[in-house]
């Protein structure tokens, strides 16, 4: 499956890439269990529990590539500097990588194209974010005056420079999830889409529902047990409400959309919230995995990224896996019918229902996506049948690993099928990809 | 030997009023010196590790904030029993002006976070210098009664000779503090002491090093925020100025600590460094650091010899060792 023709590399055959395993730390809530860790320290967490799992120690691994969305400027070299305090051989390279919400899942998708091509044997793809231990600048008045202070030679040029600074300037800049282009929040565009798209709340409520119901019985039967590494205290993702309700969820107040002309429905409980974590996945080619007797989870057969004009208001920030979605399935011949499992991250919950009735729209998937009726309908059963961003949280750049390691473990375990990836991310943008069992 | 049971872990700020107490006594004539160490183990239940001290701590030297307690923290956390064996009345060296002269740490596994502990220290070794007389403190820390952490640290009181049950030739302290802890050796005082500690003789031929550790100037209150160790030798240039010091100097610890990170930056559970203070590092001041790696006696496992010296100095500030296995450092 991973040899498509017309994928861009003519008919070369190369070979299979495959997910070996993964390891993420529970997810914390924000200013929570980790406040005080660094992304490199949860990182390197991350990547302790992978090496300690598959007897990495040591190892020189092909390529680590992974990233964080809110990163320092001085861990500008992050990946490598986790690679070089964690116990992989020294001689491991690595690189960072930034597409947003999007980056966990281009790191794999990047790994497992340089091990389909030969250029690796093994790599160790994923992300890791910190809400808690964001950054912060200073104004762009007191940046400009310290860089022009630290230019200045004569007593005269430096008062200059320090007479330019004004009170304002001293107040700080912490990241926010706003759209540069636009000013508006990630949850003020989500609003416009579900207002768009007639998502009612109590869809959202019941997704978010589910999200938990689900997440907290994958934890009961055993299926983190060996994609976790406990840290600072956390054994499980402390954003998970085992006991939560649609009643409970029902009485949340929304908190986006209230300046909409339709009824606000997104609230705290059917959005993510800020939070803290990493995740990894070891991938790597079958000789490597059958020669260090390492198991095959699952294979990574292909992916494709997307990006809409939101700007303009022509489409929703976080439509643009609908847009993927199509070219990677007609790519491959595959129609929803053929996968058993769907993880579409939930960045929002009516962002997974915005593209679910985008998809079964035929006047949209004609117009927008220029197929020639509804592209399909996706069986909810098989939807994040493990929990997904709701009720774990969502480490931005860590999701991607998070799910990858966890689709290619359901896949495992049910022996056959395909499973399809869904990821939104800022700016516009998605990747979508594909899994198949051995 | 006897074993005393502490009723908690002691606080260090109480240890060195008793200290300071004791050294008067001793000062005015009314508590003998005794010519043979107290017969005891002190013990003292620990822990769990607090989270955020240990953040800060793994921060400070350069670690990843791993749950694995970094073996130099654990020597801290259990540091106030050793501390509590020197203060005792009935130990024959004066505790004020003692020179921390090396280190030696064995781990057979890391402590974890959340893990209570125990630790054990007592004195042994008691052994005339050729400056004074040096004393072995050892410290051992368990979890569920298994070993699992075993530091040995030697001290030497300047000019002090126990023979006969009394102190021969008291010296006046030279920084008159009562420095329980490592890298407090006054030996940078241009008092031409500088015999009193080992690596003296031959020349020192810096090698080429491998990295540089600028030492900011609040190095010792930063360390003593996360240690616990409020020693003011390390705190500041007036208050060392006061314990005789020209400058605030680095705790060894904090030095130890960064040496084991930069050795061994994922430090196996099994682990031992040894580490030798041949001269303070004053702060501010910036250290060349040589990292050389080979071989442990026997093959298979790292061990890497790491020095730090000051530029010109004609002594390192120390010389150490780091292996990623348990091994006695009595026998290496």
């Amino acid at each position: 499956m991973s040899n498509q023709p017309g994928a861009g590399a003519g008919t070369t055959t190369v070979r299979n890439a495959v997910v070996i395993g993964g390891n993420r730390i529970p997810f914390a809530r924000s200013g929570g269990a980790y406040a005080h860790s660094s992304n490199k320290d949860m990182l390197i967490a991350a990547l302790d529990g992978l090496v300690a799992r598959f007897g990495l120690q040591g190892e020189r691994v092909g390529e680590v590539a992974a990233g964080a969305v809110l990163k320092h400027s001085r861990d500008f070299n992050l990946t490598r500097e986790a690679v070089l305090g964690s116990a992989l051989s020294a001689h491991t390279p690595a690189y960072d990588l930034q597409q947003a919400c999007a980056t966990g899942l281009e790191t794999v998708v990047g790994l497992a194209n340089k091990i389909k091509l030969g250029q690796i044997d093994s790599g160790i793809a994923g992300g890791v974010d910190s809400a808690s231990d964001a950054p912060i600048v200073v104004s762009e008045g007191l940046r400009r005056v310290l860089l022009d202070l630290s230019r200045a030679r004569t007593p005269k040029q430096k008062l200059a420079a320090v007479s330019r600074l004004r009170p304002r300037d001293l107040a700080p800049n912490a990241p926010t999830t706003g759209e540069p282009r636009t000013g508006l929040s990630m949850g003020e565009h989500q609003a416009l889409t579900t207002a768009a798209w007639g998502i009612t709340r109590e869809a959202q409520d019941e997704l978010a529902y589910s999200s938990h119901a689900n997440l907290a019985a994958a934890y009961e039967r055993g299926f983190f047990e060996d994609l976790m590494t406990p840290y600072r205290g956390l054994t499980r993702d402390a954003n998970l409400r085992a006991d939560t309700s649609l009643e409970k969820l029902a009485k949340l107040k929304p908190v986006f959309g209230a300046g909409l002309d339709t009824p606000a429905t997104m609230t705290a409980g059917n959005s993510t919230p800020l939070t803290d974590g990493a995740a990894v996945v070891l991938l790597g080619s079958e000789d490597y995995a059958r020669a260090n007797n390492l198991p095959m989870l699952a294979n990574v057969v292909d992916a494709e990224a997307a990006a809409v004009d939101f700007v303009n208001g022509q489409e929703g920030l976080l439509m643009a896996p609908v847009y993927a979605m199509p070219r990677l399935l007609q790519r491959n011949g595959l129609h929803f019918d053929d996968f058993d499992f769907f993880e579409i991250h939930e960045a929002f919950a009516s962002t997974v229902l915005s593209s679910i009735a985008a998809w079964e729209s035929e006047e949209f998937c004609r117009t927008r996506l220029g197929l020639d009726g509804a592209l399909g309908k996706i069986n909810r059963s098989k939807l994040n049948v493990n929990g997904s961003s709701l009720a774990a949280g969502h480490p931005f750049a860590a999701t991607g690993g998070r799910i990858v390691a966890s689709l290619a473990k359901a896949l495992a375990e049910k022996g056959s099928g395909r499973g399809l990836i869904s990821v939104c991310a800022a700016g516009g943008q998605g990747v979508v990809a594909i899994l198949e069992a051995r | 030997m006897n074993e005393v049971v502490l009723p908690a872990m002691p606080a260090l700020a109480g240890l060195y009023r008793q200290a300071v107490v004791g050294a008067v006594l001793r000062r005015a004539g009314r508590r003998s010196a005794a010519s043979a160490l107290p017969v005891v183990r002190l013990r003292a239940s620990g822990g769990p590790v607090d989270r955020e001290r240990l953040t800060a701590f793994q921060h400070l030297v350069g670690q990843a904030a791993r749950d694995a307690v970094p073996s130099a923290h654990v020597h801290t956390l259990a540091f106030p029993v050793a501390m509590s064996v020197m203060a005792r009345p009935d130990f024959p060296l004066p505790l004020l002006g003692m020179v921390h002269l090396s280190n030696t740490v064995v781990q057979t596994r890391a402590l974890r976070v959340g893990e209570e502990f125990e630790s054990v220290a007592y004195a042994e070794n008691l052994s005339p210098h050729r400056s004074g007389t040096s004393v072995d403190l050892v410290t051992e820390v368990s979890v569920d009664g298994e070993r699992i952490w075993t530091g040995r640290s030697v001290y030497l009181a300047r000019g002090v000779r126990t023979v006969n049950g009394r102190e021969e030739h008291p010296e006046p302290s030279p920084d008159g503090f009562p420095d329980g802890s490592p890298g407090t050796s006054p030996a940078a005082t241009d008092d031409g002491r500088d015999a009193a500690l080992p690596g003296n003789g031959d020349a020192f031929i810096p090698p080429v090093p491998t990295a540089q550790w600028h030492l900011a100037s609040d190095t010792g209150r930063a360390y003593a925020a996360v240690s616990g160790d409020w020693n003011p030798i390390h705190l500041s240039a007036p208050s060392a100025r006061l314990l005789g010091m020209k400058r605030a100097i680095a705790h060894g610890v904090y030095l130890a600590a960064r040496m084991v990170e930069l050795a061994e930056p994922a430090a196996p559970d099994a682990l031992s460094w040894g580490v030798n203070f041949l001269s303070p590092a004053l702060l501010p001041g910036t250290l060349a650091v040589a990292v050389r790696p080979g071989e442990a006696t026997g093959g298979s496992v790292r061990r890497t010899e790491v020095t730090g010296w000051a530029s010109g100095a004609k002594r390192p500030s120390f010389t150490g060792w780091v292996t990623g296995q348990a091994v006695d450092p009595a026998s290496p």
